[in-house]
Order: C-alpha cells, then sequence, then structure tokens
C-alpha cells in the first residue's frame, strides 16, 4: 500500500465514523442557525412564509429598542443570577453533607437528584397547584403557620421569586451531584497534611476545598446558567410570561413571537442577540472563574 | 446512473401507490374515492357522525381526520401553512378567518352559496367570516354568553329571582351587589365565591372572549364616529391597522378598573382557576356558553339553577364566534371540500347537528325548526346573540389582538394600573397591527 493510498484509507476512516454526526450536526443545527440569521433578516407570517420582505437589520433595531423584549431579557438574567446565587451555597453545602458518612447516603442522593430527572412540564404543573393563590399547599402550609397567605405567580413582585424557587428545587440536584463528584477528587493527603498542621475544619473548607472546587464551579455556574437562560415550561405552562412581564423569560418571548403574533423575522432577530450574548456570558464565565492552579 | 435507477424507481412507485390511493375505482365509484383530509380541534365538530351522513350521500368521497387540543389548533395550523402541507378542510376558530384569508391559504366560499344563503347567515357571523368583501365560511355553529346562577344559593342569601329577558336586564353594579351578598366568607377564607373565576383558555382571568366585554359594554355604538364611547365599544379600527385611541379610551379604562376591582377590592372573584366552580357549588353565578346548559341538564349539579342574560354598563353587548370550517385554498381538491364544508353547514346536516348537540346555529332559517332555542334558558343566548351579538374586534391580526389584550386583560386583573397596562397593549400591538 502506498503513501497517499494509506493517507486516503486513514481519511476514509475517520469520514466514516464522524461523517453521519457531521452531517446531522450540519443539517440539524448548523443549517437551522443559518436559516435562522437569514430570516432575521425579513419581514413574514409562518401562515404564508413565501410572501417575504427584506428588512434589514430593523428587526434588529426593534429588538434592542422594544421594551418588551428589553424586560424579557431582564427577567431572563435575573432568573439566572437569582438562581445561581442559591444554587451555588445550597448544592456545596448539601454536597459536603453528602460526602460525609451518613447511614442511608444512597437514598438521600437519589431524592436529591429526582427532581432532576422528572420532566419540566411536570415540574411546573405541580409548582402551579404548590402556588395557587386560592388553594395552593404552600399557602395552607402558610395559613395553618399564622403567616400571611402569598399571591405567588399572580403577583408582579412574587413571580420571579416563585419561579426561582422552583428553578432551585428542580437543578438543586445536579449542583449537589457535580459538587460531590468534584469533591471526591480532592486527594486525601491535602486535608490529611492541613490537619496535621493543625487546620480547623473551616480553615480546611475555606482554603482546601472551596479552592480547589473551582473547576467544579464554573461548570456548575457555566451549566446552570445555561439551564436557567433556556427556562421555557415556567412561562408556558405556569404564568404565560405575566404578570407585566415579569416572567416572560426570552425563549418563551421568541416562541410568542414566532408562533403566537406570528413574527418570525422578529424571533429570529431576538433568537441571534440571544445566541451571542448567551456565548459571550460563557467565555466570559469560563475566562473569570478559570483555575489557577491544578492538583 | 446505475446507483441512480432504483432510486427513482423507488420513487416512481411509491408516488403511484400515492396517487392510486384516491384513484382506485369501484363498483360504485367509477372514477375512485377522493380522500379529503380534514384538521379539526378534540372533542369538537366536526363529529363522526356528520361524516357519516355525509358519506351516506356521498360514498365517492372519504374523510381523513386529524384532531389537536384546542389550545394547539392555531399553532398547527400555523406550521402545516408554512411547511405547505395544509388539510383540505379546516376546522378552525372563526375570529381567525380574516388572518388566515389575508395570507391566502383558505379559499372564498361565496361561489358555492346557494341563493339567499347570504342573507341566512347571522350578521355577526357574516361579519366575521368575510375579509376584503369575500366570504370564507359559512359558519357551523355560534355561541355567546349569559350568567348563570345557582339559585338555592341566591334564596338563602335573599337574593330576587334575576331577570329572564334581555330588556330587564341586569347591570354590572346590580349584579355587583347581587355577588357581593351571595358570597360566603370574606378575606383569606371564601368558601363560596360570588362569581366563578373564568373557565375559558388556561383558566387565567383575561380571556378576550369574556373578559374584553368589561371593557366594550363601557361603549357606545351609537356615539358620534369620533367620540371615544364609539371608539370603546368597537376596540380596533374599522380597518383593523390601530388600536390607538380605540382600545385606551377613557371608557376602556373606565371599563378596565371596573373589571380589576372584581378581583382586587370588591374581591368577588379569585385570581386563580378553580375548575367547575359553579357545578362544585363553589360560586353563586358564572359567565359561561350555552353548552352549559346541556352539560347541567345531563349531570345534575343538585342545585337549582338558572340563567340571566350577561349584565351590561352603558350598551348591553355579548361576544360571537365559535368554530367553523373553511377549505384550505392550498387544496388539490378544493371543489370537493367546499361541497362538503357546505353539506355540513347547511341542510339536514346542520339542522340535525343543531337538535343533538344544543349549540346555536348560524342559519336564521333553522330557528324556527328548534323550538328548545325559543323557550327559556336557551332563548336568552339566542336572542342575546341576534340582538347583542358582536365578533371580537376583527383584523387579519386577530390572533395577535386577542394575546396581546388578554395578557393586559389579566395583568390588570392581577393588579396593574388598568391606564399604564392598556397603553402598553396599545403599544405592543402597534408593531404587529401594521405589519
Amino acid at each position: 500500500m502506498t503513501r497517499t493510498a494509506r493517507k486516503v484509507a486513514h481519511w476514509a476512516t475517520i469520514l466514516a465514523f464522524v461523517g453521519p454526526f457531521l452531517g446531522f450536526l450540519l443539517v440539524f443545527q448548523y443549517w437551522p442557525l443559518v436559516q435562522m440569521v437569514n430570516d432575521s433578516l425579513y419581514d413574514f407570517s409562518l401562515l404564508n412564509p413565501a410572501r417575504r420582505t427584506f428588512v434589514g437589520i430593523e428587526n434588529y433595531t426593534w429588538a434592542f429598542t422594544d421594551p418588551d423584549r428589553i424586560q424579557a431579557f431582564q427577567v431572563t438574567f435575573g432568573l439566572a443570577i437569582g438562581t445561581i446565587c442559591l444554587i451555588l451555597p445550597v448544592s456545596f453545602l448539601l454536597a459536603v453533607y453528602l460526602n460525609g458518612k451518613l447511614p442511608a447516603r444512597g437514598i438521600i442522593r437519589t431524592i436529591v437528584f429526582l427532581p432532576v430527572i422528572t420532566s419540566a412540564v411536570v415540574i411546573a404543573t405541580m409548582w402551579t397547584f404548590l402556588l395557587d393563590a386560592n388553594n395552593g399547599l404552600l399557602n395552607s402550609a402558610l395559613t395553618a403557620l399564622g403567616l400571611p397567605r402569598g399571591l405567588f405567580l399572580t403577583d408582579k413582585v412574587q413571580a420571579l421569586p416563585s419561579v426561582i424557587m422552583m428553578t432551585l428545587w428542580q437543578q438543586t440536584g445536579f449542583a449537589t451531584v457535580l459538587f460531590l463528584s468534584g469533591l471526591q477528587g480532592i486527594p486525601q493527603e491535602l486535608e490529611d497534611a492541613a490537619h496535621v498542621d493543625g487546620a480547623t475544619a473551616w480553615q480546611r473548607l475555606r482554603f482546601i476545598t472551596v479552592p480547589l472546587l473551582i473547576r467544579t464551579t464554573v461548570f456548575v455556574v457555566v451549566i446552570m446558567t445555561a439551564f436557567a437562560l433556556q427556562a421555557f415550561a415556567p412561562a408556558l405552562i405556569m404564568t404565560g410570561g405575566g404578570p407585566e412581564g415579569m416572567t416572560n423569560f426570552v425563549a418563551y418571548d421568541i416562541y410568542k413571537l414566532a408562533f403566537i403574533l406570528e413574527a418570525p423575522g422578529l424571533a429570529s432577530a431576538v433568537s441571534v442577540i440571544f445566541t451571542l450574548i448567551v456565548l459571550a456570558i460563557s467565555l466570559l464565565q469560563m475566562r473569570l472563574l478559570r483555575a489557577r492552579w491544578n492538583y | 446512473m446505475r446507483r441512480i435507477l432504483p432510486v427513482a424507481a423507488l420513487a416512481g412507485m411509491l408516488s403511484l401507490a400515492s396517487h392510486a390511493e384516491a384513484q382506485t375505482a369501484t363498483a360504485q365509484c367509477p372514477n375512485g374515492v377522493t380522500t379529503l383530509s380534514l384538521l379539526k380541534p378534540l372533542n369538537n365538530p366536526v363529529f363522526p357522525e356528520q361524516i357519516a351522513a355525509y358519506r351516506a350521500l356521498n360514498p365517492c368521497v372519504s374523510i381523513d381526520v386529524s384532531e389537536v387540543p384546542f389550545g394547539q389548533l392555531a399553532d398547527k395550523i400555523s406550521v402545516l401553512a408554512a411547511a405547505g402541507t395544509l388539510p383540505d378542510i379546516l376546522v378552525y376558530d372563526g375570529p381567525n378567518t380574516q388572518s388566515y384569508a389575508s395570507a391566502g391559504i383558505l379559499e372564498p366560499m361565496e361561489r358555492f352559496f346557494p341563493p339567499g344563503l347570504r342573507e341566512d347567515i347571522l350578521p355577526a357571523t357574516l361579519a366575521e367570516h368575510s375579509f376584503e368583501g369575500r366570504i370564507y365560511s359559512p359558519g357551523l355553529q355560534q355561541t355567546t354568553l349569559a350568567l348563570f346562577y345557582n339559585a338555592d344559593m341566591l334564596r338563602a342569601a335573599g337574593i330576587a329571582e334575576p331577570p329572564r329577558t334581555l330588556d330587564q336586564a341586569w347591570t354590572w353594579p346590580q349584579a355587583m351587589e347581587a355577588f357581593a351578598r351571595c358570597q360566603q366568607g370574606s378575606g383569606d377564607n371564601v368558601t363560596v365565591w360570588g362569581l366563578a373565576p373564568s373557565r375559558f383558555g388556561t383558566g387565567q382571568p383575561g380571556f378576550v372572549y369574556r373578559d374584553l366585554l368589561f371593557l366594550r359594554t363601557f361603549g357606545n355604538p351609537t356615539a358620534p364616529q369620533d367620540s371615544t364611547a364609539f371608539r370603546t365599544f368597537f376596540g380596533i379600527s374599522p380597518d383593523g391597522r390601530t388600536a390607538q385611541g380605540w382600545l385606551n379610551t377613557p371608557e376602556a379604562v373606565q371599563g378596565a378598573t371596573f373589571f380589576r376591582d372584581m378581583f382586587n377590592t370588591a374581591r368577588i372573584t379569585p385570581r386563580s382557576g378553580i375548575p367547575n366552580a359553579f357545578q362544585d357549588g363553589k360560586a353563586c353565578f358564572t359567565i359561561d356558553v350555552s353548552f352549559l346548559v346541556a352539560g347541567l341538564r345531563t349531570r345534575d349539579p343538585g342545585f337549582a339553577w338558572g340563567v340571566t342574560p350577561l349584565p351590561h354598563a352603558r350598551t348591553p353587548i355579548v361576544h360571537t364566534g365559535s368554530l367553523t370550517l373553511g377549505v384550505s385554498a392550498r387544496s388539490r381538491h378544493v371543489e370537493e371540500a367546499a361541497r362538503f364544508v357546505m353539506a355540513v353547514s347547511t341542510g339536514p346536516i346542520a339542522l340535525q347537528y343543531a337538535r343533538t348537540s344544543g349549540t346555536l346555529p348560524v342559519l336564521l332559517s333553522l330557528y324556527p325548526q328548534l323550538p328548545a332555542l325559543g323557550e327559556y334558558p336557551l332563548n336568552i343566548f339566542a336572542q342575546a346573540l341576534r340582538e347583542w351579538g358582536h365578533p371580537r374586534p376583527p383584523s387579519s391580526r386577530f390572533a395577535q389582538y386577542d394575546k396581546i389584550v388578554s395578557d393586559a386583560l389579566r395583568d390588570i386583573a392581577y393588579g396593574a394600573d388598568p391606564k399604564t397596562r392598556l397603553d402598553a397593549a396599545v403599544r405592543s400591538l402597534a408593531l404587529v397591527l401594521r405589519r
């Protein structure tokens, strides 16, 4: 076999393995992205997509200036920030707790992880009942404790925090498992050495565990940001984007623009902007939170 | 070439097979059986009996039915239209006629109308199903709203029997007084609400079909055309291109304030849905459609009930509009599909459907043949439909209007400032209505 024939065979083998997946990726991932960018430059309706008008960057100008769209971005980032600020400490502490030698540790881990594998639609429906202003379980509990009842999803101020709480409940298990695997990857020798040097439990946590978990933390932050930015089911099932746009998350807003308001060009423009923002945030997070040491 | 041939042969065979499905000749149908595809919402017309009745007279046509939940119907039609795969016949929500007609997906139907049919259709239905002078559907059924009440609870609360005729209908302040007197419990401990929450849409308040009436009733269609009272009644400009100065008038704000106070000040109705609140005895009154009459007769709720015309402020008004049938302009069988639509919407099949379903027909000539519609309580719906009925604000962007205004009304029910929220809705509408 000549050198050229070997090279061809080598590349043919690579293509045979990678080709089908590359094809799927191109057809189902990158081609729709190109189509989305193209659609964002037109004004048309789904009912008759052939009847379209080229509008250039008009859809983008509108997306950047329309108060409803700006609010959609604000509440989506509010959800992401709120979720991450709560999920990091909660899941970290849970992981530390579960990392200890507990009886029935497996069962507790399963319980913590269970919401992660439950359908988002089921969770949203369940929390709608829990948070119902009239007959919700949460209000019944508050009444039983002698506390004032909440309006939750029907109140402009309480709606977003309610969704953040639901997301926290839903995603904590996943973040906990990630932190747990990070904790179990820390060499025991470092802990032992610190112990010999007289470090207290708090000092060991602060100066050994937390710094060495930075890679896991970056991963958790990036993943949780991505999950929060994709929030769709809570708006569709629980609130319809209200009250007063306070849960009109961008993913739902895009769906609403495309399929209900029959403005897929505008929806595409918002999608392009959102994709770029999410990409920028992920890159920034990875840069700011990158590990400065290794072990 | 050798590789292309089998593929081409397979494609050819598949094409022939699909063609043959529609064209297979039988002794009864020498030209073959034509299959018409039909999309309809689940548990809604067209029902198998209607199709069977048509097929009994037209054995050479078969109907291939696809169903989706009502809430997904409009989305499904949009997606099918975008993909170019619309069925031959669409069962759709009547107020969307103008949207579909302006997008060119519906076939105009007047050429299939027999003489006199146009005059026989309820005026509100005719207006709803027309666009730029063309009629896109004869209409299948109508329904409208009235106020149902729990007679036992009213008696216990010392409230006199509500009126049974349109000319004596309650005003909203009178109705509010009755709601408040009948309600049991207060604050966070209400056991029986004065007025049941909406059961339309998602169960949240704001559904245009029901709740926009609270604004429109503060308008006046007989006022000068440039007055805010006139504009409030219609809620959108005649060309359907703007809501500025039509939806956010002082009268509309007054209506929206009244609507908001029901939830927040008077607190006679809850903010979130309670399934079957009226039937389960958790509410004294409910605003509902004529179908509920049949429902209450079929499943006895265990209390005496009655119906009174929908209360009003300045002008009595009820919304019209229901499911209807249309033919896809892109169908390969327009003639056959149109014949099916006409047969189901008119004549003996329509009469039989009205008799068995308890819906209100759109053809005036059918009313004398349906004695139940002249008797209490259905006569209230039938009269209201004829005398107070108006379509929801017609526009070729109705679906968008419906969503934006529903969201605004929901927020107002949740306590938003009526003027600010209506202005915001008008601003959102400006974008979609002008496109």
